[in-house]
């Protein structure tokens, strides 16, 4: 037997399809596996949520409630304060909601407003600045309120639980893989929270034509909004951001609720 | 957003670099081999057919150490939940083995021959989650350096 010095003419050692081609297809996998488990686990939370009497739901975030002397929320820089708001109470009765609720002003340039499980509604001061009248912000309370009567409050929680079990399982100890995989599924949680929003603000009409016999200075907020926007922000951005964000873009907005108003027949007031 | 954009850029990055150095490294490969093909190496106990005198004989080593980029980590993160061949890992010992036997021949010029090659290989991150992944591969034989057999025989296998 005589030695032949010959290299091999193909290396079978090495897989000779397109890594992009095998990549593509395990994502499509994970991605298919992921949002069947997000939507059926979802579909429980949202089973669960309405059985959760306001009762119930303050009696176990009894432990998470703000502190009625507290001056601080989260970090040292928000200060926090309880906020007196004459028409809150009569709102509150109109959305018929039985338990009490606590009002919150918290010092941030933010214009944006919290409901929290157990009942702790928070304004942020930005707020002011945008709904400078009395109707303007009893919109965004009635909207508040809105949340807490639909108890969505909760269901964000619990799909957040959701999101993040569900990611945790599938991604494991690969941190890679959770960055893959939670982009993914925030803007499907996105997408879940904006149908909410739209829920909520025609409750928030309701309440708001209860109160007063109209729904004038309801869209207040959002115009005012809009008008910063226009002199601030690039569109192209606004348009990508919107994938991800949890409310619908702000004309749109406008538009659906003048439409709401049109379709319940409230008077748009003065 | 940011994050989703560091993300897209390390993928791509580790994608398209990793690609580019992995061919530049495959062309290097069989250049360096088609060079090397000459000298007689086989993981015999003993030398193939006959030796001249022999003049020295010397244990020799060859190492290299590969790392896989960004993409083929979390390539290989997706096939780890379903299974089945790794390939995006394949290339990677490959190289690695290939180019440890190389750097072994390239060390040894002038050898007559050399036997005994045996590989070893391990992973330098071995058992650590999220650390590099990455492979050591170390080819260790004897060269022979040897005259040429007296006139009339041929070299042939025992």
């Amino acid at each position: 037997m005589k030695y032949q010095a010959r290299l091999p003419e193909h290396n079978s050692n090495i897989s000779h399809e397109h890594p992009l081609k095998e990549f593509a297809l395990l994502l499509a996998g994970l991605a298919i596996i992921m949002a069947a488990l997000y939507w059926a686990l979802g579909l429980a939370v949202d089973y669960v949520v309405p059985m959760i009497s306001p009762e119930k739901e303050q009696h176990w975030f009894k432990t998470m409630r703000i502190d009625k002397g507290a001056s601080h929320w989260i970090s040292q820089d928000n200060t926090i304060s309880p906020y007196d708001s004459p028409i809150f109470e009569s709102l509150r009765s109109c959305a018929n909601i039985e338990v009490p609720l606590t009002l919150w002003q918290v010092d941030s340039d933010q214009p944006n407003a919290v409901a929290l499980p157990g009942g702790d509604i928070l304004l942020f001061s930005g707020l002011f600045d945008h709904a400078p009248s009395e109707n303007g912000l009893a919109f965004i309370l009635a909207h508040e309120l809105a949340h807490f009567k639909h108890r969505d409050h909760l269901r964000s929680i619990g799909r957040g639980i959701v999101l993040m079990t569900v990611t945790g399982f599938i991604s494991g100890d690969s941190a890679a893989l959770a960055s893959l995989l939670t982009p993914a599924g925030l803007a499907t949680q996105a997408q879940y929270s904006q149908t909410l929003e739209s829920a909520a603000d025609a409750l928030a009409l309701e309440i708001l034509n209860c109160h007063y016999g109209h729904v004038g200075g309801a869209t207040e907020f959002f115009e005012n909004m809009l008008k910063e926007q226009d002199s601030s922000a690039i569109a192209g951005i606004e348009q990508l951001n919107h994938y991800f964000s949890s409310h619908p873009e702000t004309q749109a907005r406008i538009d659906n609720i003048e439409q709401l108003r049109q379709q319940l027949g409230f008077d748009k007031g003065p | 957003m940011f994050d989703i954009a560091v993300f897209l850029s390390l993928i791509s990055l580790g994608y398209f670099v990793g690609r580019y150095l992995e061919k530049r490294h495959y062309h290097s490969i069989n250049t360096r081999e088609q060079a090397l093909i000459k000298v007689i190496t086989t993981n015999t106990k003993r030398p193939l057919g006959t030796l001249g005198k022999v003049n020295k004989v010397e244990l020799v080593t060859g190492n290299a150490v590969i790392s896989v980029d960004y993409f083929k980590r979390v390539a290989a993160g997706l096939r780890k939940l379903f299974g089945g061949n790794l390939t995006t890992y394949e290339t990677l010992v490959d190289r690695a083995r290939r180019e440890a036997i190389l750097r072994l021949k390239e060390s040894c010029q002038g050898a007559t021959q050399i036997i005994n090659l045996r590989i070893e290989t391990s992973s330098i991150s071995q058992g650590k989650s999220n650390q590099i992944g990455s492979v050591e591969v170390l080819a260790y034989a004897t060269a022979i350096y040897a005259d040429a057999p007296q006139a009339g025989k041929q070299a042939t296998a025992e």
